[in-house]
């Protein structure tokens, strides 16, 4: 887990040096999965950013209904699901609102949720690795005997007892209502049971990091703690952090999706792939290509993603076979 | 070694204190009143007195977990008179939305739950394993290369998405494995039955965890194989499979059995999904459909009670790995 | 004292007074194969259901139609019933465990059943007065008779304390003078075969109250509180034999005696409830007869409506009648007291999206006049003042209308005004995967007007909460039926501040007093036709004061397999005789 300083030293030579970001950028640039996954996960990631600019170019709206050429069952009496140049991916059942836009506008709720929780839990995972790989003894061992407890908790299992209680209780602060409230909790709560992980893998970082000479050097120079690890030790857990930041975004997602899918998550209105999923899945003996469409654009999100961590970390870390 | 298995034993315990009544505490401190929950429609106020002051939720909350505990122990009468509710021990609460103990609500739906478990760990580990050690073996050849499409999919495909589609196409549209009128048969009595109401869940769940497996599986056996000893016995020239099962395998086990017994240990309560969505009345959907309803002493009593599991679990792979490894004695 | 969705609850029709019933109310059920063939005895009924459990299981507390229906005809007997037969004639009274129909006298405040000889609970007890006198009783143990029908509370002469309950509690807590009271207004003669109620008013058709369980008999020494509710004692030909999450199993019952009961017909050698079904399963089931002797207790998923009822092949497999619920959602009076504000909202709901969106004319029903159902025959006028007949009608909304409207209240009452176009009006509904498609369509239709509404999804217990008026919303989804043919069942439980079920919290409203003088004078009136002339009324008035936003009068599908004879829609109950069907060989 050591390889961007290794590299570095091992590239020292008559040769132009380079930096050990440009050796993994050759690496992964070498890598045609990785490379395209990434294209596709930057372009789904855009595309869901400027929902609103993309739906006005393909001139489709989340919220137009199409009562108008729904049967009796809900289902849009048009050939293929409705699927036409105006709607490139058909009409939802029940509604017959454009499933295109439903689609990038809730990605929007469920890219947030993802990206705030892995956020959050980087931050306070960060904060607890570096404390603990760098103090060591009797901090470290409380420290990770927390983080062990939290790891072994059925996670999943306590964010849906608690759901009910907890948005109530956010409610009931103040702070937020309604789905702001829904979205507050599942962070909070996914990154209550997520952090342990990347703290995990922050503290046996800076724990081998911490032998290094540079860092040994700047404590002989008398520098404060606050300047070691911040100067010294941050900026050198950045590689591992990127692949597991790339392999929980997805996590994530899907996560999102499934509370949501449960109805503890987002209510409706607001619109969310969960959402479009518990739709779809009613709908799914008549009208399957909903279902197909809508699970599948998780999935791909999902894969690419996953594909994208995977060759990060071949990229970064060429001793792990994967 | 006893002296170590007696204190690990001790901090399990005071884990499933602290554990319960950090739990009890969040779904005491609620913001509304949770004996209004207790009445339908006609509630008056002299009603809600009455179910809080039956129910105990009128007593300060260490007392009220006090009750809790003691009633795991001595059971518990709800009401008095005729129309007392009594929950022998061990009694975890009094379910006022089913009218029944939930110690008996958690007595239907554990074996479902263990079934539904046991039954998928079985295939994880055995495609898992599998896998991973043909994908090492065969390194950068078709089965590799196979193996690691199926631990993509593996992991990016969600459950429930996984599970949906199975149940749809496999069982109602083409009818392959027909859903059946009877619920849960247990497999002494009728095995047959009993394999075609949990093999769709089994697959289902069996899907996510294989991936996760064959992926460590692969990676550990190359790990070891790169071991000295290996080579030693390469050497040697004890023969490749040899080296593969006995020498390999066995090493890479320890760490799989540990992996696999919390894992196992999760799905006791982690299983909601795919519960629901096989409409099987195990533990997960129980405390799905409680949440729902905000049936708390339910909800309290499983979530306790998964957590318990994963403790106690964690406490039984300590102990093997203090039995297999005397290094492991601190 | 219930609701819709709560309680799925299905009610009664025709009245005892009314022998004049709409040729209407059953013009859309097909009485299918119901006289085909010979009933055969033996066999199975298996009836698929997608809840876990049913409601409630204790005869004192079981409210909604098709439980009645479905435990009447097999395990609880009453005072009197339903006569379970095809058509109209289904709603008439026919004695059960009484040997009449209830004589009333003192001008209907005191009403006397007489006991049949022979009936006995499953354990060979005899049922005796002292039985119902104790089954009767329970409901005023209001904290643990919870969700069944409460008339008895308010109609039994027993004294009221300061705060207006019952100095009587109930069989488990009392007090000596509380069971002195009971006692007097509901007695056992010297042989124990004749029960007496006397009642605080005249209610002339106090005895429709005796086809549901809460007057039935239970053995005091068994009466477990809460416990009864998950295996009472049986009266009528089946008992329970199990009862789990998995199933809920009814065998025959040897002390029931054919020679004892009037109308009951055991077919079936069991009846078997099979709980925790996915609802999807459940029609296929069905839709590919895999079980030819089941039936689909739940009704089929919107989604598969068409599949069932486009195909002849299963043209006599199912059935498509109206059911009693009038729907509405009730405006909170007392958060919207500018009438114009709630006229507007009315008149700028997109009734046709909706009712399309749950099935259309076909399966979901028509649009609402008010809040008496058409299956109320005696009591029911279109009011003409909403729904069709009312010339400012629209069924996509007459927005025009909602406009001017509310131009008026931005002077007449800025502050709702203010409220419904810029804050935005809050709705209560219960948590349903199909407020996916209805909140989106309904946004879209009151936008129309420029009205902003918002919900406020409840995930559980959502009476318990709307109607605590601390914590209802603007508007609260709701629908109701009557309990029996004649809607004092249902304007005063709506509308009264007294009613069970006041969800527009209307007392508040200029209007109210004189509304209320006349409810209460309706109460009054014995003679039926003068009655029904009053009820048209206030269905009118409570319309035109726009205290509900009415919505849709509902409809229900039934479907079952090739291997069920003798199903029939039974009026009253508005659910299938399931105590007719029988198992073909």
């Amino acid at each position: 887990m050591t390889t961007t300083v290794e590299t570095s030293r091992e590239n020292d030579g008559s040769i132009q040096g380079r930096s050990p970001r440009q050796i993994a950028w050759m690496r992964f640039k070498r890598n045609k999965v990785g490379m395209t996954a990434a294209a596709v996960s930057i372009a789904l990631l855009s595309l869901s950013l400027f929902a609103p600019i993309v739906c006005k170019l393909l001139g489709i709206d989340p919220d137009t209904l199409n009562l108008e050429v729904l049967n009796t069952s809900g289902i849009p009496d048009l050939p293929n699901g409705g699927i036409s140049l105006e709607h490139p991916l058909g009409l939802i059942p029940g509604t017959g609102r454009d499933l295109l836009a439903q689609l990038l506008y809730g990605s929007r709720i469920s890219f947030m949720v993802a990206i705030l929780t892995t956020f959050t839990s980087l931050t306070i995972g960060l904060f607890v690795g570096i404390i603990g790989g760098y103090f060591r003894g009797r901090v470290d061992s409380t420290l990770g005997r927390f983080t062990d407890f939290l790891l072994a908790f059925p996670s999943f299992f306590m964010i849906v007892a608690l759901s009910e209680p907890m948005v109530k209780r956010i409610e009931s602060t103040g702070i937020a209502q309604g789905n702001s409230a829904r979205i507050l909790f599942l962070v909070f709560f996914l990154s209550f049971f997520g952090w342990p992980g990347f703290s995990r893998l922050i503290r046996s970082q800076v724990l081998s990091l911490r032998e290094r000479d540079f860092v040994t050097a700047a404590e002989a120079m008398g520098a404060r703690r606050s300047r070691v690890i911040l100067k010294e030790l941050l900026p050198n857990v950045w590689a591992p952090v990127i692949v597991v930041v790339s392999l929980s975004l997805p996590g994530y997602l899907a996560a999102e999706a499934v509370f949501s899918f449960l109805g503890l998550g987002v209510q409706p209105p607001a619109s969310t792939w969960g959402i479009l999923l518990s739709n779809a899945s009613r709908y799914v003996t008549v009208m399957p290509s909903f279902f197909l469409i809508t699970a599948g654009s998780l999935v791909i999100v999902v894969l690419a993603f996953n594909l994208v961590g995977d060759a990060l970390r071949d990229a970064l870390d060429p001793r792990a076979d994967r | 070694m006893y002296r170590f298995i007696g204190r690990r034993m001790f901090f399990a315990a005071i884990t499933i204190l602290i554990v319960s009544a950090v739990v009890f505490a969040i779904f005491s401190y609620l913001p509304f009143d949770p004996a209004s929950l207790t009445c339908g429609q006609r509630c008056t106020p002299q009603i809600i007195e009455g179910n809080r002051i039956k129910l105990g939720f009128d007593k300060p909350i260490y007392e009220q977990y006090w009750l809790f505990l003691s009633g795991i122990f001595a059971g518990r009468t709800y009401g008095s008179g005729q129309a007392a509710f009594s929950c022998p021990a061990p009694s975890f609460g009094y379910s006022f939305n089913e009218n029944a103990c939930v110690t008996d609500m958690i007595k239907e739906a554990m074996p479902i739950t263990i079934n539904l478990a046991v039954g998928a760990l079985i295939i994880w580990l055995v495609m898992g394993v599998g896998l991973g050690v043909l994908a090492a073996k065969f390194k950068n050849r078709w089965p590799d290369t196979s193996s690691s499409v199926f631990v993509l999919l593996g992991t990016s495909l969600p459950t429930f998405v996984t599970g949906l589609a199975l149940l749809i196409w496999v069982s109602i549209k083409w009818k392959i494995i027909p859903m059946s009128l009877d619920g849960y048969v247990s497999a002494l009595d009728n095995p047959g039955r009993w394999f075609m109401y949990f093999i769709l869940p089994w697959i289902t769940l069996a899907i996510a965890y294989a991936a996760l497996y064959t992926r460590f599986t692969r990676a550990a056996v190359l790990d070891t194989l790169g071991e000295d000893y290996i080579r030693t016995a390469r050497a040697k020239g004890v023969k490749e499979r040899t080296v593969l099962f006995k020498h390999t395998l066995r090493a890479v086990l320890a760490p799989i059995i540990t992996m696999a017994g919390l894992d196992f240990a999760g799905l006791i309560g982690g299983a909601i999904i795919t519960e629901t969505i096989f409409n099987l009345p195990g533990l997960g959907r129980l405390t799905l459909r409680s949440t729902y309803e905000f049936d708390l002493p339910v909800v309290l009593a499983t979530t306790i009670l998964a957590a318990v599991v994963v403790i106690v679990m964690n406490l039984i792979v300590d102990m093997l790995y203090a039995v297999l490894d005397p290094r492991v004695r601190i | 004292m219930s609701s819709i969705s709560a309680l799925r609850r299905v009610v009664v029709v025709t009245a005892a007074s009314s022998l004049v019933i709409s040729a209407a109310l059953v013009a859309g059920s097909q009485v299918a194969n119901a006289a085909s063939s010979t009933p055969r005895t033996g066999g199975t009924l298996v009836l698929l259901e997608h809840e876990p459990r049913l409601d409630h299981l204790d005869p004192s507390r079981i409210y909604t139609g098709r439980d009645l229906a479905f435990m009447n005809s097999f395990h609880t007997r009453t005072l009197v019933a339903y006569n379970p037969v095809p058509g109209e004639a289904g709603a008439n009274l026919v004695p059960d465990l009484a040997t009449n129909t209830g004589i009333p006298s003192n001008s209907a405040k005191t009403w006397k059943f007489t006991l049949r000889p022979g009936t006995k609970f499953e354990d060979g007890t005899t049922i005796t007065c002292e039985h119902i006198q104790y089954g009767a009783s329970r409901v005023f143990a209001t904290d643990v008779i919870t969700d069944g029908p409460a008339y008895l509370l308010s109609w039994l002469d027993i004294p009221k304390d300061a705060d207006g309950n019952s100095i009587y509690t109930g069989p488990y807590k009392n007090t000596p003078a509380g069971v002195a009271a009971y006692k007097k207004a509901v007695s056992c003669s010297k042989d124990n075969r004749t029960i007496t109620f006397n009642l605080n008013k005249s209610v002339a058709d106090f005895n429709y109250l005796g086809t549901y369980g809460t007057i039935s008999p239970i053995q005091a020494k068994l009466d477990k509180g809460d416990a009864y509710d998950l295996l009472p004692q049986a009266t009528g030909p089946y008992k329970i034999a199990h009862n789990n999450k998995t199933e809920l199993l009814l065998v025959r019952n040897k002390y029931w005696s054919k020679s004892t009961d009037g109308f009951r017909t055991p077919y079936p050698d069991q009846v078997v409830i099979k709980f925790g079904l996915d609802e999807e399963v459940q029609d296929q089931i069905i839709l590919g007869d895999s079980q030819p002797n089941a039936i689909n207790f739940d009704g089929p998923l919107p989604t598969n409506k068409d599949k069932f009822f486009n195909d002849d092949a299963l043209k006599n497999r199912r059935m498509n009648n109206s059911d009693p619920y009038a729907n509405y959602n009730a405006f909170n009076v007392k958060k919207m007291p500018c009438l114009e504000v709630r006229a507007a909202v009315y008149y700028a709901r997109n009734a046709k999206a909706l009712l399309d969106y749950a099935g259309g004319p076909t399966y979901a029903g028509s649009y609402a006049t008010g809040v008496i159902s058409p299956l109320v025959a005696t009591d029911y006028e279109p009011t003409k003042v909403v729904g069709p007949g009312s010339p400012d009608f629209m069924p996509e909304g007459n927005i025009p209308k909602a406009k001017a409207l509310l131009e008026i209240a931005k002077t007449k009452c800025p502050a709702d005004y203010k409220k419904a176009t810029e804050t935005g009006l809050v709705i209560d509904a219960r948590q349903s995967s199909t407020l996916n498609d209805t909140i989106p369509i309904n946004q879209a239709a009151y936008a129309r007007a420029g009205i902003k509404v918002s919900y406020n999804i409840i995930n559980s217990g959502y009476y318990s909460t709307v109607m605590n008026p601390a914590k209802q919303s603007d508007m609260t989804g709701s629908g109701w039926g009557a309990d029996w043919a004649n809607a004092s069942t249902v304007i005063p439980e709506l509308f009264a501040s007294f009613g069970g079920f006041n969800l527009s919290q209307n007392d508040a409203d200029p209007a109210y007093k004189a509304f209320e003088d006349k409810i209460n004078v309706a109460m009054k009136t014995t003679d039926r036709k003068k009655q029904a002339a009053m009820w048209k009324a206030l269905d009118k008035e409570a319309a035109k004061n726009f205290w509900v936003q009415p919505t849709v009068f509902g409809k229900a599908q039934e479907v079952w397999g090739s291997g069920l004879g003798g199903v029939f829609f039974w009026v009253p109950q508005g659910n299938p005789a399931y105590g007719k069907i029988w198992v073909k060989k």
